[in-house]
């Protein structure tokens, strides 16, 4: 029986490889997995050292990009824009 | 002490604003009929979320002023065209996204890269082409400057397709879920994940390289 259980699980990722993992990561980490390939990529990590060292460094891109794209987003300073725009309005026409 | 200028903007918590939403409504009904007062109220109540939005796709200040013109410009021309099936901010969210990613098309990418050299390898059974794979995780932050980590990521993000860098911007940093970026780019859900898992394995190679390992 657990045998049989076992062997179904096994299944669920197509071939038990790293290369099956990697392609799992966003879902994994977006808790989109269905329980059973989640239970599936997580026996694959706790054999897998590799899979591990790829799973931090892929969360590591993830927040290291975060932080970048948070940082320094400029002010908007856009009474200029709006003087052109009513400028560009008053030349424009509507499409109906 | 200008600090809080540059503090996140609040585009991504367009579901906060449902009060806002009758009010909204109302100037739009004005604008239908051509009323330009209706237009300005608009543009001060959102022409700073659409620069910011912006922004963060361009990471430039006048290409984002830019898009801000063309933003309103089309609001004015096409807003007989928009039926309040959605929301209207949802709409001006959407032509914001695509007039700044229509920029990025026009603008030319710094030197075009090859995605394949930066995404993981594997051998023929499945396991990672180079073993063993090093956790950089801890350690990336003391071993490079944060100078060359912003010069790193401006580059990596600028080598991404337009299209994958927005699908970057609105998830990992508007928190849009997958469906809300389909919708938005126009794409299928599984072509979002597909992007941004690709655009992320880019950009986690790249990190890779620059401490000196197989992006494997
Ligand atoms: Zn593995």
């Amino acid at each position: 029986m657990a045998k049989a259980t076992g062997s179904a699980k096994m299944r669920l990722l197509k071939s038990d490889t790293c290369k099956e993992a990697t392609s799992l990561l966003l879902d994994y980490l977006a808790g989109t997995l269905p329980p059973k390939v989640k239970r599936a990529f997580e026996r694959h990590l706790s054999i897998c050292p590799d899979c591990v060292s790829f799973l931090k460094t892929y969360q590591k891109t993830i927040r290291l990009t975060q932080s970048f794209l948070s940082q320094n987003i400029a002010a908007a300073k856009l009474v200029h824009v709006e003087r052109s725009l009513s400028r560009r309005l008053k030349k424009s026409k509507r499409s109906r | 002490m200008e600090q809080r200028e540059a503090a996140e903007p609040a585009l991504k918590r367009t579901r906060d604003r449902e009060p806002a939403a009758r009010d909204e409504e109302q100037l739009v009904e004005r604008l239908k009929s051509g009323d330009h007062q209706a237009l300005e109220a608009i543009f001060r109540l959102h022409s700073n979320k659409v620069f910011q939005l912006a922004y963060k796709l361009t990471r430039d200040r006048t290409e984002s002023e830019e898009v801000v013109q063309d933003v309103f410009l089309t609001v004015y021309q096409k807003v007989r065209g928009f039926r309040g099936g959605s929301r209207f901010s949802t709409w001006l969210y959407r032509l914001t996204v695509n007039a700044a990613l229509g920029r990025l098309r026009r603008k030319k990418r710094s030197k075009e890269v090859s995605y394949e050299d930066f995404l993981p390898q594997f051998q023929p059974d499945g396991h990672h082409l180079e073993r063993p794979v090093v956790d950089w995780s801890n350690d990336v932050e003391t071993r490079s400057s944060g100078r060359e980590l912003q010069d790193l990521l401006t580059r990596a993000l600028n080598q991404l397709r337009p299209q994958d860098k927005a699908v970057v911007v609105l998830s990992d940093l508007e928190g849009l879920r997958d469906q809300e970026i389909a919708k938005t780019l126009g794409l299928s859900v599984a072509a979002v994940k597909t992007r941004l898992h690709r655009a992320r394995l880019f950009l986690r190679g790249q990190l890779a390289v620059h401490l000196g390992y197989s992006p494997t």
